[in-house]
């Protein structure tokens, strides 16, 4: 078991560097995707081992050969497995849809250059969001976490241009503040363990009931914990970074970003939020994920309907998400944690692949803006037909997995007394709705106009296989019960979802 | 070390670190910023070492020894050659003019010692008594990421916030595993590097490094 | 003899002391800096000298000057009071006039006033736009001196002068403290605002628009510049003394002795001496700051003092 944690901790970091000394630029380029898939296949051999030591010790603690302190640096119990799995299942889509972007010939998405360092940053990028997962220690995921950052800096700002340049140095400077902050809240969480005299950072230690700990000290701790980490995950009104980096990064990477990089900063989030939870009760937490989560709705909602770039939309969009997750994460309870995992899941499924086709309409119409793209169905069909399925998927039409967790997020709210959050909630919720359908379908029904025709009809060869299984599995996860009402439900009791 | 010296040494190497931070908000001229930015650096080492030394402590001694590389040595010369090469002397207009900011930054110290009360118990130790100049200092690195404009300045705001959390750290917790603080030390140092290409990037892009020139990106 | 006697007799040491010593400081000062600068100087006596030659000379006063002569000698009149207050060579105090803290405030500031009024009186433009400056500066320079001779207090827990020295002598830990040194700081940098040296006001400008000091009293002459050049002379001595006295408190005498007020007034000198010359030679490094650019400074200063009053509850 401690084999496949290094083994999915080290293979990322090998192939990193294999590409950046590679002189065969062909091979490269799917570094990535092998780096997604080892991510994919140890996350899932993680969830089956979890699943089999867990009747035999109630913790399900892995005790790695990196164990230097009591509690283990790494660390692997169901959530994570299935956090692990999630990662490698997205980045797989992302990294896949978005590999023939480099064989069209537009030269505008041409990264030719630093081919070798573009993989080796994503392969990096992997290996930073697997240790984030599988850190035990609230110090390691805060490193990890700051080093998606790192890796990410130069993707977002891998064209070179003005926006992106503005774009790359806002994400960095704001991402490095909001994570120092949160390290600061790690900080004092990490003090008000001194107390019992054994202190400790790992987080399986410290959401023990039994652990002496400062209720002062964890609850300033927590709340700047929280603020820091919602910096990154992209909750209002720490937001501010999000659209830009993700509407000027390349398409891949804004799928990776928007469907993982946010939720594995969430994922710190749940984690200090049962440390919090464990020792003052859920009121604290609570109060503020609920402002955070609704007002990252109101801020999506104000900016989607006057939105007038399809990529910035996405991107609020993968606000709207965030709100809806930090929603579910204040309500608490089995019922609103399992249809949050799971929500992370879909979410993580359906925005890579609409970023990817939003990235191929982007290559083939020349621009970003909404009112740039008419009549898409009519010209584009192969890529219009991808778009409205996959946003479709998004806003959670019935067979898509979204609405399932939508619905359970917000009955959970009803039942856990916060009635006027969710009404408030829903409100925006069909606001978003009618914005992202509205200029859903400005872009793509209606006829085409005589100047768009001119252009050839791009085949998005290979995209559609990886576009068409996430799409498919968003739809299908819904009806999955069987299998995965396990894994989600182990996953919650290690976050005691039980408050 | 005598229980009243370390005390002295502890306090006075408290003083540097808010004295530095106070000095960046009134210093326009880059290279002096980057001198005090590097003084400050050696002022939290010390810290480090003299709470090492009279712990006995190897851990927090190799601690100073790696913040002394990183702070003091590290990252005021990637800072000042960046500083060379953009061109950029000085910070001619920050949004808020000094002597407002250094007012503001005696404010600041008064919330940062309001603040501080939940966090240090009933009878704090010398080393705790400290905390609010650790808060203060990463108050003061927010007031200089706010307020200036040269992206060099919003570096430095940005490295001295992060000195005041690792005062924090230290004086509250004393010291965060030393596993950690080399991530730590190191995630800072590539922040810089990282922002240290960006600001080359500008510089070759936009022709400044004035960072109001980034307006394109809105709602 | 009695203590009153004494302490008496001791002050008018200290008075003497100053009296004769202040213009020597000047031309020190004057000779250290053009040592620095490669020029020959004109000896540490010439201020004495510029002295004598202006006390034999009657001054020219303007037709609509009302107040004439009693400004310079209310200013002389400040600062030697001034001299009198503060614990230079001993700690024990007069007990009818306090020492206290805000006593030593608003003498100071009864000088400024003389000294702003002086230039009003001149009825030229150049007198007027000092007095503003200075006032300007001087609105500013007050609060600094008082808080951070607070902070320098609450260790102590009184405001009075002569125990705050007598304290930091009882305990010269005290003296390298974040607290005090932070206060020291800042009060430096008022006492070289306060009295016109640079970087705040140039003494040996001749550039009226940039004038503070020298722009009030560009009208006096004769007998009236000696005595306003004196006072101010003795002014800057005796700030300077405080804050050598505070930095370094040693040599002050606590229990009396002949030989111990010998050695007071022997280290006195020598500290006066020290830090005018290191004032000096640092001047010529440093250029006027622009007029607008001073209240930053005195900001500055003043949130040292600010830092050195919430320090000092970090170490209560």
């Amino acid at each position: 078991m401690a084999a496949v944690i290094w083994l999915a901790l080290g293979l990322p970091t090998l192939l990193a560097t294999a590409s950046m000394l590679s002189r065969r630029r062909r091979w490269t380029r799917y570094a990535a995707i092998i780096a997604s898939v080892v991510a994919l296949v140890s996350g899932i051999a993680l969830v089956v081992l979890t699943r089999s030591t867990r009747a035999v010790t109630s913790t399900a603690a892995v005790t790695t050969t990196a164990m230097t302190t009591a509690g283990g640096i790494l660390r692997a119990d169901s959530l994570s497995a299935y956090m692990l799995a999630v990662v490698g299942l997205v980045a797989l889509t992302a990294t896949w849809a978005g590999l023939p972007s480099k064989d069209i010939g537009d030269s505008s998405d041409s990264v030719d250059p630093g081919e070798g360092t573009y993989s080796a940053l994503l392969c990096l990028f992997l290996g930073a969001m697997t240790l984030a997962r599988l850190a035990d220690n609230l110090g390691v995921m805060w490193v990890a976490i700051e080093a998606t950052t790192i890796t990410t800096a130069f993707l977002v700002g891998q064209h070179g241009d003005r926006r992106a340049l503005e774009a790359a140095w806002k994400y960095v400077v704001l991402g490095s503040v909001g994570v120092s902050i949160a390290f600061l809240g790690i900080v004092l969480i990490y003090a008000a363990t001194t107390a019992g005299g054994a202190p400790t950072l790992s987080w399986v230690l410290l959401a023990h009931p039994a652990q002496p700990l400062d209720p002062d000290l964890i609850r300033v701790g927590a709340a700047l914990a929280v603020l820091g980490f919602a910096t990154k995950a992209g909750l209002a009104p720490m937001h501010s970074w999000l659209p830009d980096a993700h509407s000027q990064a390349p398409a891949a990477v804004s799928a990776l970003m928007s469907g993982v990089l946010l939720s594995v900063a969430f994922y710190a989030i749940l984690r200090i939020r049962t440390i919090s939870d464990a020792l003052l009760g859920p009121t604290p937490m609570r109060g503020m994920l609920l402002t955070g989560g609704l007002l990252s709705l109101l801020v999506a909602a104000a900016l989607i309907l006057t939105q007038p770039d399809y990529k910035r939309m996405l991107a609020y969009s993968s606000i709207e998400h965030m709100g809806l997750l930090a929603l579910g994460a204040a309500i608490g309870g089995p019922l609103a944690i399992g249809a949050v995992l799971l929500h992370i899941l879909g979410h993580g499924l359906a925005k890579p692949s609409i970023f990817v086709v939003a990235g191929r309409i982007l290559t083939a119409e020349g621009t970003s803006r909404i009112d740039g793209v008419h009549g898409l169905l009519a010209r584009q069909p192969r890529l219009a037909v991808p778009f409205l399925t996959a946003m479709a998927a998004l806003l959670g039409f019935p067979p898509s997995v979204l609405f399932f967790t939508e619905v359970a997020i917000v009955v959970a709210g009803f039942q856990q007394g916060l009635g006027w959050a969710m009404a408030v909630a829903l409100t925006l919720l069909l606001v978003i709705f009618a914005g992202l359908a509205r200029h859903t379908v400005n872009m793509t029904l209606g006829k085409a106009d005589s100047t768009g025709s001119a252009l050839p009809s791009v085949r998005p060869s290979g995209a559609m296989i990886p576009l068409g299984l996430a799409l498919a599995l968003v739809a299908v996860i819904g009806f999955l019960a069987g299998p995965l009402r396990d894994v989600i439900a182990l996953a919650v009791a290690t976050l005691g979802g039980t408050s | 070390m005598t229980d009243a010296g370390f005390t002295q040494v502890l306090g006075s190497c408290a003083g540097v670190l808010i004295l530095t931070a106070v000095l960046q908000l009134w210093r326009r001229s880059l290279s002096g910023s980057v001198t005090l930015l590097a003084l400050q650096g050696a002022a939290l080492s010390a810290l480090i070492g003299t709470i090492g030394v009279a712990a006995a402590d190897p851990e927090l001694i190799g601690v100073a020894v790696l913040v002394l590389a990183i702070k003091a040595v590290a990252i005021p010369i990637v800072l000042g050659r960046t500083a060379a090469a953009t061109g950029a002397r000085r910070e001619d207009a920050p949004r808020i003019n000094p002597t407002a900011a250094l007012l503001l930054s005696a404010v600041l110290t008064t919330v940062a010692y309001l603040a501080s009360r939940p966090i240090l118990g009933a009878a704090p130790d010398a080393a705790q008594r400290a905390v609010p100049v650790g808060i203060a200092v990463v108050l003061i690195g927010f007031l200089l990421l706010l307020t200036r404009r040269q992206a060099i300045s919003q570096l430095i705001g940005f490295v001295v916030l992060d000195n005041g959390i690792a005062m924090i750290a230290l004086l509250t917790a004393g010291g965060v595993p030393l596993v950690v603080e080399l991530g730590v030390s190191l995630d800072v140092l590539l922040v810089v590097l990282i922002l240290r290409v960006l600001t080359g990037r500008l510089k070759h892009v936009f022709g400044a490094t004035d960072l109001d020139d980034l307006t394109e990106l809105h709602d | 003899m009695s203590a009153t006697v004494t302490t008496m007799l001791l002050v008018a040491v200290q008075c003497g002391l100053l009296l004769a010593l202040a213009p020597v400081r000047v031309g020190l000062m004057r000779q250290v800096r053009a040592r620095l600068e490669g020029r020959a100087g004109a000896g540490v006596l010439q201020p004495w000298r510029d002295l004598a030659k202006l006390a034999r000379k009657e001054p020219l006063r303007a037709p609509g000057v009302r107040f004439g002569g009693a400004l310079p000698v209310l200013l002389m009149g400040a600062s030697l009071l001034l001299v009198a207050l503060l614990p230079l060579l001993q700690t024990a105090t007069l007990v009818a006039v306090p020492d206290d803290l805000f006593v030593v405030v608003s003498v100071l500031l009864l000088g400024t006033v003389a000294i702003a009024l002086l230039g009003l009186d001149s009825g030229t433009a150049f007198g007027g736009m000092g007095a503003s400056r200075h006032m300007t500066v001087a609105a500013l320079v007050e609060p600094t001196i008082l808080v951070a001779v607070y902070a320098l207090s609450i260790p102590v827990g009184t405001s009075n002068l002569s125990a705050i020295v007598s304290a930091r002598l009882d305990h010269p830990a005290t003296v390298v403290a974040p607290v005090s040194l932070l206060a020291l700081v800042a009060l430096f940098i008022v006492v070289i605002a306060e009295t016109g040296r640079l970087p705040v006001d140039n003494p040996s400008t001749h550039l009226e628009l940039t004038m503070i000091h020298e722009a009030m009293i560009l009208e006096s002459s004769g007998r009236d510049l000696g005595w306003v050049e004196y006072a101010s002379w003795l002014r800057l001595g005796a700030l300077l003394a405080l804050v050598a006295n505070l930095a370094a408190p040693w040599g002050v005498v606590q229990h009396l002795h002949v030989l111990a007020v010998l050695i007071a007034m022997v280290a006195l000198v020598l500290k006066v001496a020290v830090l005018g010359a290191a004032i000096a030679s640092g001047e010529v490094f440093l250029a006027k700051l622009r007029l607008f650019r001073v209240p930053e400074l005195l900001a500055g200063s003043f949130v040292l003092a600010f830092l050195a009053v919430t320090a000092s509850y970090l170490t209560v």
